[in-house]
């Protein structure tokens, strides 16, 4: 940490872009240790911080049938829609908080005379799982269970992060999740066509003060830009091959609609034709109707990395983890949430 | 703002301490202010005595390391030693659904009887009532004591400098709840630490002259108990995270689970707030007289005055510690 500590005046700014990064980065005290003209910012790795309020609406709606029970992550209860939230609709039984995929699967066998709907949300991180789950089910049942899926793809929204012209990202921390999956090789992108010094890294803390080292190094011309995998111990450059097949057999990509910041194209993993009877919008006939950018706050800037969160003039007024404004503050992962919860006061 | 009760509400937070002083305060006309503490001392013309009352919503109803009944006398008796009280009586009444198992009443009561012998403290008063099916979740459990303080215990004013004990391992209450609730398939053999600490106000007695304040991490965890603390102190507190007791198994099932144990209750520790400069003298009687192997010394008072609870991370990094704002787990206790 000394070398980083010496005398620079050019702001750095340097982004993660995975949900877990944001609250380790939080939780490790690192922010403390680093000199003020470094700056760590999060971008968009909170999958249930994006999860568009058309989608929550679409959830919502599916409560109003008395045989449905939905299903999901703990997170997504709070996040708000266009006028509530799960949490707030929820009656005792209809909306049932898993830990696994696979647990949605035993409650639909649990309760055959109802429609279990599982809210499959995620990045490439969680897809895989929810891939084996949607397949399991498409071959053995139960006959009573459906999604709601609403997952992303890293690759597009970096690519819109970095080709936005007020971008100003010094060095990326790549998602050392979506790369266990994905492999370390699909995020060279990232230093080959953008020149901008990136790492894939893990999550304790000396993790991250390597990633940042390094990135520092790079940014600061002691070493060549070059892309680094530091996260070896789980990160192959191929990555997994059975979770990207199980993938790919389930999911195609298809345009995705990003709460904040809008459309953006091919970011989503929707059900492949074969799969699609175990979708519960063809059961319901349901639509979502897609709502853009709709915040009060500055989430969007945020997310990009054009802002930090306490730039934003909602932060810590009007916009807490009790009453969110935005979706960087709903979710234990988002980045205002984060900052919020571990980084209000400056020592 | 929603003017309904939600879990919130209950979780021992922000939102516990708004509804306190802003309904039940207000309403009860408390013409002087009460300090909000877990037990209430008053003096008689023999003794000074401590009252508290408590109520256990626990589900499930058993868990690993306990049941509702453990739960609802540790949890009234560690109330009144916060106090520095030895307790002496208990009330327990029962709120109990139509159709609940009579046999399963009969082990709680049981588990609760036997806790009680342990600890040398009479059950004497009570109340049972039944609600209609579906009024109410099988059985919930007040208890209320009282309980003599010790001559050896007089709280004073906390200072920079001060040290901050944990009397054991943190979080395993919250963690066998969650692990039992939702049927987590976790090979561990961790349970609850629910555990009645009468013992501190018995086999302690040398130190208790230097403890100025002791508190029990239920709700919220170390974290919340800490912060509550210094709402009233108005000095930071600096925990030192390398030396907060955890076991792994605890450390490796909160961070699946992606909670944080310093948020998350304990039923059979305690905080002790000991004078500058006594703290390891405190720890070692804690070590050797007690058997509390796992004590720690975790941090101590600071001279700011910022009311912040503050974390100096394993890297030397830090993070502040808020109060729990969001439910992290409901019906622990």
């Amino acid at each position: 940490m000394m070398k980083m500590n010496k005398e620079c005046k050019k702001t750095i700014r340097i982004m993660e872009v995975c949900g877990t990064h944001t609250q380790a980065i939080s939780k490790s005290g690192i922010r403390y240790l680093l000199p003020n003209h470094v700056k760590l910012l999060s971008g968009p790795g909170c999958p249930v911080c994006v999860t568009n309020e058309s989608y929550i609406d679409a959830a919502i709606g599916l409560l109003s049938h008395d045989h449905v029970i939905l299903v999901t992550f703990g997170d997504m209860l709070k996040v708000r829609g266009t006028s509530s939230s799960l949490s707030e609709k929820k009656m005792k039984d209809n909306v049932i908080t898993i830990y696994s995929p696979e647990d949605a699967i035993t409650l639909a066998r649990k309760w055959p005379q109802k429609i279990v709907v599982f809210l499959a949300v995620g990045f490439e991180t969680t897809a895989p799982i929810m891939a084996a789950t949607i397949k399991n089910a498409y071959e053995n049942g139960p006959e009573n269970l459906f999604f709601l899926t609403a997952l992303k793809r890293m690759e597009p929204i970096l690519r819109f992060i970095l080709e936005d012209e007020r971008n100003k990202i010094d060095g990326l921390i790549c998602p050392g999740h979506v790369a266990s999956v994905l492999g370390a090789d699909a995020f060279q992108f990232v230093t080959k066509e953008y020149q901008v010094p990136a790492v894939v890294c893990g999550f304790e803390a000396e993790d991250l003060k390597a990633g940042i080292y390094n990135l520092l190094d790079q940014i600061e011309g002691e070493r060549p830009v070059s892309f680094l995998n530091l996260y070896q111990r789980c990160v192959r450059n191929t990555g997994n091959r059975l979770a990207k097949e199980c993938m790919d057999e389930v999911f195609q990509k298809e345009d995705g609609y990003w709460r904040g910041i809008g459309k953006v194209s091919n970011s989503a993993l929707g059900l492949r034709e074969k799969y699609q009877r175990l979708d519960v919008k063809n059961k319901f006939d349901l639509s979502e109707e897609i709502i853009s950018n709709p915040s009060a706050c500055q989430c969007r800037e945020i997310i990009l990395g054009l802002k930090a969160p306490y730039e934003c003039k909602q932060f810590g007024v009007r916009c807490t983890p009790e009453t969110p404004l935005g979706p960087c503050m709903i979710s234990s992962e988002g980045s205002c949430s984060a900052h919020y919860k571990y980084g209000r006061v400056i020592f | 703002m929603t003017n309904k009760i939600e879990l919130h509400h209950g979780d021992g937070g922000v939102k516990t301490s708004e509804l306190i002083q802003k309904v039940f305060l207000k309403c009860y006309g408390n013409d002087r202010e009460v300090p909000l503490s877990d037990s209430f001392v008053f003096t008689t013309k023999s003794s000074k005595l401590a009252f508290t009352t408590d109520s256990f919503v626990v589900q499930p109803l058993f868990f690993r390391g306990g049941d509702i009944g453990k739960l609802a006398v540790c949890g009234t008796l560690n109330d009144l030693v916060t106090a520095g009280a030895k307790p002496l009586y208990l009330s327990a009444s029962f709120i109990i659904e139509e159709g609940f198992d009579i046999d399963i009443l009969c082990r709680i009561a049981q588990s609760m009887g036997g806790i009680c012998k342990e600890n040398g403290v009479r059950i004497v008063t009570g109340d049972t009532k039944v609600v209609e099916k579906g009024s109410a979740d099988g059985l919930f459990i007040n208890t209320a004591g009282i309980g003599v303080v010790s001559g050896h215990y007089s709280p004073c004013e906390i200072e920079a400098g001060d040290e901050i004990i944990i009397t054991g391992t943190i979080a395993e209450h919250g963690t066998a709840i969650l692990l039992d609730r939702y049927d987590l398939s976790v090979e561990t053999n961790m349970i609850s630490d629910c555990y009645a600490l009468n013992y501190l106000i018995t086999d302690l007695k040398a130190e208790l002259p230097y403890i100025k304040l002791m508190k029990d991490p239920t709700r919220g965890g170390v974290a919340t108990a800490l912060n509550e603390i210094v709402a009233h102190v108005g000095n930071n507190v600096e925990l030192i995270e390398n030396r907060i007791p955890i076991t792994t198994q605890v450390k490796a099932i909160n961070n699946i689970l992606g909670i944080d144990p310093l948020y998350l209750a304990c039923e059979g520790r305690m905080i002790l707030v000991v004078k500058k400069g006594f703290g390891n003298r405190t720890l070692q009687a804690l070590k050797q007289i007690c058997g509390n192997h796992d004590a720690q010394m975790i941090g101590h008072f600071t001279k700011d005055c910022q009311k912040l609870v503050y974390l100096q991370t394993d890297i030397g990094g830090k993070r502040v510690l808020p109060s729990l704002e969001g439910q992290t787990v409901p019906r622990i206790c």
